[in-house]
């Protein structure tokens, strides 16, 4: 199932096209300018190398400026396209409305979320990475869309140190975590959150941030992602970067039944991993090295 | 302690106390307290206070009863408002004293002073100058100050249990001053834990305790000490005694909720050592540390030329505050590590922040404690013990050691340095804040003095001597030659010429940096340099933050100058540097200059400073591998898996990679299997697999 959808989701993204847009608001200091002008950068660079990309990056952008832009890709975007809209800076929530601090007036969550609407992308992802970003949440939701926040809630009102490993996660092999040359929202979402728990917990600090994820459309956002709470689905199977050249193989029809035989094995080991507990460890051992024998036989085969 | 005298007649009047409206008496006050009845007695004293706002007495009394109660701020502050309405009340100096003493404050002996000034009949002051100076390791004083109690009261049990415990710490056991009473007990027991000496400690909290069944602080020290010495059961049924019966101290309560703890800790044993880690962090910090110990007793074993009886148990606390239980009630710092005998409690490395604290540095310094106390059967002066285990730090490793700190040179330059027949006072009564600090330098140097001028032989005839009941002024006289006078002045000079630049330059230094740090933000790299450069040298020992190694190495790396930016960042690296963001900074100019070796040099020390670092061990593993240090590698990579890695595919698989280096096929296939049973479609594990199953 799990590869199904990756392959049918790889196979649409191939005439598809992945809008990058990155907006940094006020740093109020020059080191936090700093910072966010260069975790931009560094998401830009990340993100151009990503095929089918179409990347806009707004350092210091005015309210106006995220309009103009955002409008320009509702009049572009189709719906088979996938829209990742990141926002860098400090937030402010006032028990009401969130709002992203950027030079001249403030954009709040609702004029956002307004303009998100308008882009036909069906398939949408929102990375809030500022300060008080939970308090976005309960406007930005919607289905089909992941929306990702650096704050569980709009209290948390410290810097944040969430996009530093965002980041990270855009230029990091070790965010593949599954190791199909495809780095999902979900999975970048876990390595960024762990990279900041380390870091609270390395410096002996109280972490002043917790980010949470939603993509039901109806959620609060939760920390930790699971079948059992009904969070991550969808931010799993969104591409957010990719990173090798796994999707090169489905072009080729002389390897659709090695590309079949690969997720029937796949699905088996899938399986297997499910009834774990339930098997004696030497047989789970012993049927487990033989499925990952055999998938490793089948992708050599794709490979040549 | 003297104690008022309780008419029995006010006991009658007390058992209508309650619900009365009339305000109730002193005496009615005191019968509460005597009849353990604390919150009854404490409304009474409130009510006394409010109906008696200028009564210094009731203030004072009520003082006490917070100090009995374990709470000497709201002690100190009655104590303190007694003094307001009567400037030079003796039992409310007294009240001063006795919570300065309890704090280990030097105050302590300034205010009993002042109370016998006061009322020179007031024997609990006498005695307290007599504790105070045995406390202070000077049992002559203590006994001319007890003698002096004495005569004023025939009947001075605290002063008999002090002459006692002075004849007790000789190993005269049959002493004439034994006052056969369970607070004297507890008294002389105090002082023996205060020398180290549990093990008698204990006894005579038993001693204690068999005399006053109901003494309730002997049943919590002694819950404690036992607990200190690892006999965990006993000291549960003694502590949970007290908690029963409503003696509830910090220390009581805190070593409870502490055992309590020990459920979420994992012990690991070998034939010489016993390691108790919490499990949080158990599995990565395991070889690092138990490797680290059985390095330490190996060389240790040949050094004091001394066998252990049993193994070395090491508790290691990540949090702090579980730590601190471990030390409360003792005077000192206490701040990393603390040794009873054969059990070693210190702070784990994700305890403090990083950077901040050299574990290895500090179980190497309590194990030489473990091996002094025990040579000695725990007749040892504190500064030796102390000053030895600080030499022991820098022998280890030249880069190990604290630094010489800029609370250090302003004492040597205000000339606060004690000298060595008194130096012990330094640690247990510091006059001020940072004394315990620059005694601890104060008695490394020293000790390294001695191992320089007469070689290390000396030193462990010390030990030696001390073992045989010798004074300070006596070891030294015996092994060194000299009086301890001439030591003081020999040391002196050496430890001056030593320091001279820093000391002398330190002022102008500090401006300076200030000047340096300023041209740094302002990218103005070519003064800094000339500026940086000018005074490194002057104090090279400061290696914390806004040092001038990293100064100059950014600089340097601004100007693209790598090479003497590598330069800087290994002088800093040699000081004593301990910055794991510097270090590894330095390992990666390194790393990108083609000096592996030295590159893993680099980050391996950073496994002695903060080891709970993902990226260092993955890091680290790679170039041992590529080093050819296949061991180094299994370790690292281990480590990687330890803690729930971000990546656990690549981190099995690299484990893998070291497994198959090493000619390990079956365990580099497991790990494998690992690696993709997190992610099947891993193309380097499969291509692995693929080979390993030809």
């Amino acid at each position: 199932m799990r590869l199904l959808l990756t392959l049918l989701l790889t196979a649409a993204s191939l005439h598809a096209t992945t809008y990058y847009v990155t907006v940094t608001g006020l740093g109020g200091e020059p080191d936090y300018e700093q910072h966010f002008a260069m975790w931009a950068k560094d998401i830009e660079k990340a993100v151009k190398t990503s095929p089918d990309s179409k990347v806009e990056t707004l350092v210091n952008a005015t309210r106006e400026q995220v309009r103009a832009t955002l409008d320009g890709i509702a009049k572009q975007a189709k719906p088979q396209d996938a829209f990742v809209l990141m926002l860098i800076g400090h937030g402010s929530f006032d028990g009401y409305e969130y709002k992203i601090n950027l030079p001249g007036p403030d954009l709040t969550a609702s004029e956002l979320a307004t303009l998100l609407d308008r882009i036909p992308a069906s398939r949408q992802l929102v990375v809030d990475m500022t300060s008080s970003s939970g308090g976005a949440i309960e406007f930005l939701r919607k289905p089909n869309r992941v929306v990702i926040a650096a704050t569980k809630n709009g209290t948390e009102k410290n810097v944040t140190i969430f996009a530093r490993y965002w980041v990270e996660a855009l230029g990091d092999p070790a965010a593949d975590s599954d190791k199909n040359d495809v780095v999902s929202a979900l999975e970048a979402f876990r390595f960024a959150d762990k990279k900041t728990v380390a870091f609270y917990e390395s410096q002996n600090r109280l972490a002043t941030e917790h980010a949470v994820l939603e993509d039901t459309g109806k959620g609060e956002g939760v920390r930790a992602p699971s079948p059992e709470n009904g969070e991550g689905m969808l931010a799993a199977q969104f591409p957010l970067l990719r990173i090798g050249a796994t999707a090169m193989a489905a072009k080729d029809p002389a390897k659709l039944q090695l590309l079949a035989k690969k997720d029937e094995l796949e699905q088996q080991i899938d399986k297997l991993k499910y009834e774990k507990a339930a098997i004696p460890p030497d047989e789970y051992k012993k049927q487990l090295g033989a499925l990952l024998l055999k998938l490793a036989q089948t992708q050599e085969e794709i490979d040549k | 302690m003297r104690l008022r005298t309780i008419l029995p007649a006010i006991l009658c009047a007390t058992a209508g106390l309650t619900g009365q409206t009339l305000a109730p008496t002193l005496a009615q006050a005191e019968s509460l307290w005597k009849q353990h009845r604390y919150v009854e007695s404490n409304d009474a004293f409130r009510a006394l206070v409010a109906a008696h706002p200028r009564n210094a007495e009731y203030r004072v009394r009520w003082g006490r009863l917070f100090l009995e109660r374990f709470n000497a701020p709201e002690a100190s502050k009655l104590f303190n408002e007694a003094l307001e309405i009567q400037p030079k009340r003796a039992d409310a100096l007294l009240g001063m004293a006795l919570v300065a003493a309890d704090g280990f404050e030097a105050q302590a002996t300034h205010f009993a002073r002042q109370a016998l000034e006061a009322d020179s009949h007031l024997v609990d002051a006498q005695e307290l100058l007599a504790r105070l100076a045995l406390e202070d390791n000077n049992p002559a004083k203590a006994a001319e100050e007890a003698h002096k109690a004495l005569a004023m009261s025939a009947n001075a049990t605290e002063a008999k249990a002090i002459l006692a415990t002075i004849d007790w710490l000789n190993d005269k056991p049959d002493t004439p001053w034994d006052p056969h009473e369970g607070a004297a007990y507890e008294t002389a027991a105090r002082i023996f834990v205060l020398n180290r000496r549990y093990e008698e400690g204990i006894k005579l909290f038993r001693k204690a305790i068999a005399a006053q069944p109901d003494l309730w602080s002997a049943h919590s020290q002694l819950g404690i000490n036992l607990m200190r010495l690892g006999h965990e059961e006993e000291a549960r049924t003694e502590l949970e005694l007290c908690y029963e019966n409503q003696y509830r101290d910090a220390a009581t309560v805190n070593t409870l909720r502490l055992m309590d703890s020990y459920k979420n800790f994992v012990t690991y044993k070998t034939d010489r050592t016993v390691l108790r880690l919490h499990k949080k962090e158990a599995e990565l910090l395991h070889p690092y540390f138990e490797a680290e110990m059985l390095r330490a007793l190996a060389t240790y074993d040949k050094k004091y030329d001394f066998k252990l009886d049993r193994p070395v148990q090491v508790e290691v606390y990540p949090d702090h505050e579980d730590f601190a239980v471990r030390t409360m009630g003792m005077p000192g710092l206490g701040a990393l590590g603390v040794t009873f005998g054969y059990v070693v409690a210190m702070d784990s490395p994700s305890g403090r922040p990083p950077g901040t604290f050299h574990w290895a540095s500090t179980m190497w310094h309590e194990f030489s404690h473990v091996y002094v106390l025990n040579m000695t059967n725990f007749r040892v002066p504190r500064w030796f013990t102390e000053g030895l285990a600080v030499h022991e730090e820098t022998a280890v490793s030249p880069e190990w050691g604290d630094r010489l700190d800029p609370h250090v040179i302003m004492a040597i330059k205000d000339k606060k340095l004690l000298p060595v027949a008194e130096l012990d006072r330094g640690f247990v009564r510091p006059e001020y804040p940072t004394q315990v600090v620059v005694s601890y330098f104060e008695a490394g140097r020293m000790c390294d003095y001695i191992d320089r001028e007469w070689g290390w032989p000396k030193l462990l005839a010390m030990i030696h001597d001390f073992a045989a009941g010798a004074s300070t002024p006596e070891a030294i006289e015996k092994e060194l030659g000299i009086k301890p006078e001439e030591f003081d002045r020999r040391f002196m000079a050496a430890l001056t010429a030593e320091t001279k630049k820093t000391v002398d330059g330190f002022d102008k230094w500090r401006d300076q940096l200030k000047e340096v740090a300023a041209e740094y933000k302002a990218h103005n790299y070519e003064d800094m340099i000339r500026d940086a450069s000018a005074i490194r040298d002057t104090y090279p020992d400061y290696v914390e933050t806004g040092n001038v190694y990293q100064f100059l190495a950014d600089a340097y790396l601004a100007k693209g100058d790598k090479k003497i930016a590598i330069g800087q960042l290994e002088r800093y690296a040699r000081e004593g540097g301990r910055s794991p963001d510097t270090l590894k900074q330095l390992a990666t100019l390194l790393e990108e200059a083609g000096n592996r070796k030295e590159a893993a040099e680099v980050l391996d020390r950073l496994n002695y400073i903060q080891p709970i670092d993902e990226d260092l061990h993955r890091r680290l593993g790679d170039l041992w591998l590529s080093l050819g240090n296949t061991a180094g590698a299994i370790r690292e990579y281990q480590a990687v898996l330890a803690k729930a890695p971000t990546d656990p595919a690549a981190s099995h698989f690299n484990l893998a990679k070291a497994y198959r280096t090493a000619n390990r096929p079956d365990a580099a296939k497991d790990e494998l299997l690992l690696s993709l049973e997190s992610a099947p479609g891993f193309r380097p594990a499969q291509k692995m697999l693929l080979e390993l199953s030809k």
